[in-house]
């Protein structure tokens, strides 16, 4: 087991590294950096020079790519000037706004999700079983911000009962985070609910099919120990595939979500910062996503290899 | 498609065995016998039949839009801006007083293309990038760690910052979600034709002497189409959400095109005021995902029953 | 003027549109309004500040917060003129080579020390390393501190206009203390010595500001000024809060989660017009649509062709949508009855003629034969990309082959200056006209006017503008330039547009400015 983990963590390091290449050939490629944003609409072409010599901006680019990397070996991510905190520092600052956000959406996501999708697997070819069916198309079929954007008018603006948009941190009014992250949280789980919920119903009906719980049926045992003991956990295998995707689906949902009801996130520092040309945020904020996905990515395989050994083998 | 690989499979190894003349004959036969069987279970299935329908209906308004749409899509009228839905226009017009549903009719056709385009880009770079992975063992490790990289980056950043690059364009679009959808497509292309190479027929056509192009295209190519095809409609599906979000987060087609999402982020300032701009285009977005995903399931069930959904 | 009367029915029908809006524009000052103090106020905007260092950016989303925060020696009135602030005045010398500022005594900064004369020194020495707009103390030799209350200083030459220049907010030349002079831009203590001190600041997502328990009120003024006058925090914390969604930021407003909304979107002020607890300020004047050519780029370099593209344009169509109903057609480089309004001088047979055929006429006198016309705009402010579509479909109409190239700001920036690659450029200008003429002027001359080319003629209209030695005489040579400038059609103007500000009704005594007070403002008990 060991092994396996540590195989999977040196092939991350490739992974990482193209991340980074990446970075740099779109960063070469953009036209503009901070100046603009520095200097405002009213900014003349003078000033826009003034400040990009403040900020070494007409260095070349090899020079900034052998500085950068230079400082990532000794774990120095950069800083950005225009927010004045390292990088570290402002992207860990949105973190607690971020992953909060894409766990809920994910542990509701799966909780419906696995919910409908038992539901439709136990009824098979049943109206209950339709409908979930259809309710997980739907959640696959809308655009998530668009959604988002319909549930703002319905709770926010004709019932008033939630907040429109707008962050309060959980230390300083939990309650007031709560109502925050409700309309955030159920948008993402419902339009993440589906793939799920179509996963359970397939697997589980896989299973249930299965010679050994027909037998532990015919032997007369209940119904509800048939399902969650014997039917799930074996169909919890590819469940846990479809929940490991999702999760890295769920970080691209949250840009999204975090613009609809301005949320100070992760995915919004990253978007405001390509607008604003910060660089140094752009390159370290890109390589903490590529670096958590990669982890819930392994997270999901040593999961995927302790529900099913043979995985680790395989590999 | 497990089935009627090992049942070719079969039908090869006796083939092989008498000579590579009748090998080939014997294996156009089953294909022919094959896919008339597939047509007739396709439209026997009844969400296949539903989504493949509900997307005829939008191909044939894409292309009909110039003759069907009640208005130019670009006039503006300073008189009738944010007009409700009435008799004159349907679906209300926008802040610029354009009409939306001559609007949304020529947001499809571009919407539509956008996606086609992706689909046909997502299919042959990763066609060619999965092949390579596994026919030519040496270049996997490479290759799979880059795309590996790539899934690494969340699909919707990595178009933002793409758009930064080469300006917010049709075609930036393009190119961003084709980078987003090929390495998932890739592994699926992959994983199909590393199943199949190990088959014995494969072996069989190499024993025989035939070209590496020739065993790529017909042999192994062909046994990886059924799981391609299924991908490739999920990825013509999720492109027009894509294409949505990113006209919403400001770097879709520029104006004055109108594709389905850039209806919704001109109306999105207007949330309150002119419901319509944004919610008509929303509903047939969600209508036209809908149709493809009914077609996608009915697909995979009949053609590709292993893969049934997963993604 | 003709279309200045258009543009006044246009305006009074948005008046008529949005009842109520007039009546609280005559905001009381000599109210019997009962000041309230205590409390939060929210202010929520668009952008984020990009810095809160006020003397390194000329960013409008910092100075909405930065200008409550710090205080210059002078800065602008109400009325545009400028007003002594933190200095108790000034004595020029009569040949112009010396300023002698009094400082005002006994005004603390946020860190509890007294401003001096040498905290003054330092932060114009440091302006001329990081402030935005650093040029404007080239005409100063050097700074002499004569005692703590005094600074003089020493001019290179005699320069009229130095002190307006220097009153101007764009880039405020801000004081702050000794000790933050070495800092590089962005990185003081962001220590100042306004009503309010900074206390939190999490990028993308809010500034909160504390009221300062020892700011020292100018007490020569009865009460806020423009930029300067007597301030009085009455809001114990006021909060900036940045949110992108136009919609967002209303949706708060009405479920009064926020204050004020610095810019409020017309139809949502429209459709508000009658709510009681919501109220719309406006201001007509708040910037100007232009429309600038590139001379140096085929086929914009000819001049026939640019008048083609002037003659063409619908500028009611084009400034009614781009701005939702709120503008004034105005051809003139001035706002209308401003000190330096010279009416329709040049004007007249150019603006808003939507005049296709003759439109036609000059683009085959031209030559022109369907060379792409490439109109660059962004996508960060809605006036400039909505104002390209409208322009593009009329000169598509005319027979150019427009092709919108929409990119957003920091590269529209870095587009523009480049001297080929785009031939049309859609821009607000908001702090020049309020500066007034030479401001206006300055973008246009220089090394890198806005249309890339210079004109010698305006070159020279602009030295004879920054050298005229009294308002009439530059109000004069001001007439000559609005007149060269359609001649050349270098720059359209495309009309004048307003702001709206949305407030909740229970917030007394906000008067809309160019940055939103949160001093001199309560909420009512």
């Amino acid at each position: 087991m060991i092994l396996f983990v540590a195989r999977r963590l040196l092939s991350a390091i490739p992974v990482l590294f193209v991340v980074s290449l990446m970075t740099f050939l779109i960063m070469w490629l953009v036209p503009g950096d901070i100046s603009a944003e520095i200097g405002g609409a009213d900014a003349t072409p003078a000033q826009i020079e003034q400040i990009r010599q403040q900020f070494g901006l007409d260095r070349p680019l090899l020079e900034r790519a052998v500085q950068w990397y230079g400082n990532l070996l000794h774990g120095n991510l950069g800083y950005s000037y225009l927010l004045d905190r390292s990088v570290v520092a402002a992207v860990f600052e949105r973190l607690p706004v971020t992953l909060p956000l894409a766990a809920l959406g994910l542990v509701l996501a799966t909780l419906m999700g696995t919910l409908l999708g038992i539901l439709a697997a136990v009824r098979h070819n049943s109206w209950l079983d339709q409908s979930a069916m259809v309710a997980a198309l739907i959640g696959l079929s809308i655009p998530d911000f668009w959604f988002g954007l319909v549930l703002v008018i319905l709770f926010g603006v004709t019932l008033g009962w939630l907040p429109t948009g707008g962050y309060v941190s959980f230390t300083d009014d939990f309650f007031g985070w709560v109502r925050c992250m409700t309309l955030p949280t159920l948008t993402l789980a419902f339009t993440q609910m589906g793939v799920i919920a179509r996963m359970t119903r397939s697997s589980m009906l896989d299973v249930l099919d299965q010679d050994y719980v027909r037998t532990a049926r015919a032997k007369g045992m209940r119904r509800g120990t048939i399902i969650f003991k014997h039917a799930l956990r074996n169909a919890l295998v590819p469940i846990v595939t479809v929940v490991g995707l999702t999760a890295g689906v769920l970080l691209s949902g949250a840009v999204v979500i975090e613009s609809v009801f301005s949320l100070p996130g992760v995915g919004r520092l990253i978007v405001g910062s390509i607008q604003r040309r910060d660089f140094p945020i752009i390159q370290g904020g890109l390589l903490v996503t590529a670096i958590v996905f990669v982890f819930v990515n392994l997270a999901v395989d040593i999961l995927y290899g302790w529900l099913d050994p043979r995985v680790r083998d395989d590999r | 498609m497990a089935g009627s690989t090992r049942g070719c499979a079969m039908t090869a190894d006796l083939a092989a065995a008498d000579s590579a003349i009748s090998l080939r004959a014997e294996m156009a036969r089953a294909r022919r016998r094959r896919a008339l069987q597939l047509l007739r279970r396709l439209v026997g299935h009844p969400s296949f039949l539903v989504g493949a329908l509900i997307l005829a209906l939008f191909v044939a308004v894409a292309v009909l839009a110039p003759l069907i749409a009640p208005y130019d899509p670009n006039k503006n009228n300073y008189r009738y801006v944010l007009m409700p839905p009435s008799a004159q226009f349907w679906f209300g017009t926008d802040a610029y007083g354009r009409d939306i549903l001559s609007r949304v009719l020529y947001g499809t056709r571009v919407s539509l293309l956008i996606s086609a385009l992706v689909v046909i880009c997502t299919g042959i770079l990763g066609t060619l990038l999965g092949t390579l992975a596994s026919y030519v063992r040496p270049l996997d490790g490479i290759v799979m760690r880059g795309l590996d990289g790539l899934m690494a980056f969340p699909g919707v950043l990595l178009a933002i910052a793409l758009a930064a690059a080469l300006g917010p364009s049709a075609t930036t679009v393009v190119i961003a979600l084709t980078v987003t959808f090929t390495p998932r497509t890739a592994r699926v292309v992959r994983s199909g034709v590393i199943v199949v190479q190990g088959m014995q027929y494969v072996e069989a056509a190499q024993a025989v002497g035939a070209g590496h192009a020739r065993i790529i295209l017909r042999y192994i190519l062909a046994n990886a189409l059924s799981p391609l095809i299924v991908q490739l409609t999920f990825v013509f599906a999720v492109s027009i959400i894509a294409e949505a979000i990113l006209s919403f987060l400001g770097v879709g087609p520029p104006p004055p095109a109108a594709s389905l999402g850039n209806i919704i982020a001109d109306g999105r300032s207007y949330i309150q005021e002119a419901w319509w701009i944004a919610v008509f285009p929303g509903a047939v977005i969600a209508v036209a995902v809908l149709g493809l995903n009914l077609m996608g399931d009915g697909l995979r069930d009949i053609i590709d029953p292993r893969q049934r959904n997963e993604r | 003027m003709s279309e200045q009367k258009t543009g006044m029915k246009r305006r009074e029908f948005l008046v008529a549109g949005t009842a109520g809006i007039v009546a609280l524009t005559a905001f009381g000052t000599g109210s019997a309004q009962a000041q309230v103090a205590g409390g939060e106020v929210i202010v929520v905007q668009g952008s984020n500040p990009p810095s809160l260092d006020a003397m390194a950016t000329s960013s409008g989303a910092s100075r909405n917060i930065t200008m409550n925060v710090y205080e210059t020696l002078y800065g602008f009135d109400e009325k545009v003129n400028p007003m002594p602030i933190l200095a108790q005045g000034v004595d020029i010398s009569a040949d112009g080579l010396t300023y002698n500022f009094k400082l005002r005594q006994g005004v603390k900064f946020h860190n509890g020390d007294e401003m001096k004369a040498s905290d003054v020194k330092a932060s114009m020495e440091r302006y001329r390393k990081v402030g935005a707009t650093a040029n404007l103390l080239d005409p100063v030799d050097s700074f002499e501190v004569v005692n703590d209350h005094e600074i003089i200083f020493h001019m290179k030459a005699k320069t009229p206009t130095f002190l307006e220049a220097f009153s101007s907010p764009r880039a405020p030349a801000v004081v702050i203390p000794e000790e933050d002079a070495a800092a590089e831009a962005g990185k003081t203590s962001l220590v100042g010595t306004g009503p309010y001190k900074i206390t939190d600041y999490v990028p993308d997502s809010h500034v909160t500001l504390e009221k300062f328990a020892d700011y020292t009120q100018d007490t020569r003024y009865d009460g806020p000024d423009g930029f300067g006058g007597k301030k009085t925090a009455y809001f114990d914390k006021a909060t900036f809060r940045v949110m992108p969604e136009p919609g967002a930021q209303v949706a708060a407003l009405e479920a009064g989660e926020v204050d004020i909304v610095e810019t409020m979107p017309v139809p949502a002020a429209r459709r508000l017009a009658n709510s009681p607890d919501i109220a719309v300020q406006q201001n007509l004047q708040w910037a100007f649509g232009t429309f600038i050519l590139n001379m140096n780029a085929p086929p914009t370099d000819n001049p026939k062709f640019r008048e083609a593209i002037q003659v063409a344009l619908n500028m009611e169509e084009v400034m009614g949508i781009a701005s939702e109903g709120l503008f004034g057609l105005n051809g003139g480089w001035a706002y209308p009855d401003s000190p330096y309004d010279v009416g329709d001088i040049g004007a007249v047979d150019y603006y808003n003629k939507a005049d296709i055929p003759r439109a036609q006429a000059l683009l085959k006198e031209a030559g022109y034969t369907n060379a792409p016309f490439s109109l660059l705009t962004d996508n960060s402010i809605p006036f400039h990309g909505k104002a390209a579509v409208v322009i593009a479909e009329q000169l598509k109409a005319a027979g150019i082959n427009v092709v919108i190239n929409q990119v957003d700001w920091p590269t529209a920036l870095n587009v523009r200056l480049q001297d080929t690659g785009w031939n049309g450029w859609t821009l607000t200008m908001g702090i020049e006209p309020y500066l007034g003429p030479v401001a206006i002027t300055a973008t246009l001359t220089g090394k890198r006017p806005h249309f890339v080319k210079n004109d010698p003629e305006l070159e020279a209209l602009y030295k004879e503008l920054i050298s005229g030695e009294t308002p009439e005489i530059r109000k004069a040579t001001f007439a000559k330039i609005q007149k060269r400038l359609y001649e050349f059609f270098g720059i359209v103007k495309l009309g004048d547009t307003g702001q709206m500000q949305g407030l909740r009704a229970n917030i007394e005594n906000f008067k809309m400015f160019r940055f939103p007070r949160v001093y001199d403002i309560w909420r009512k008990s």
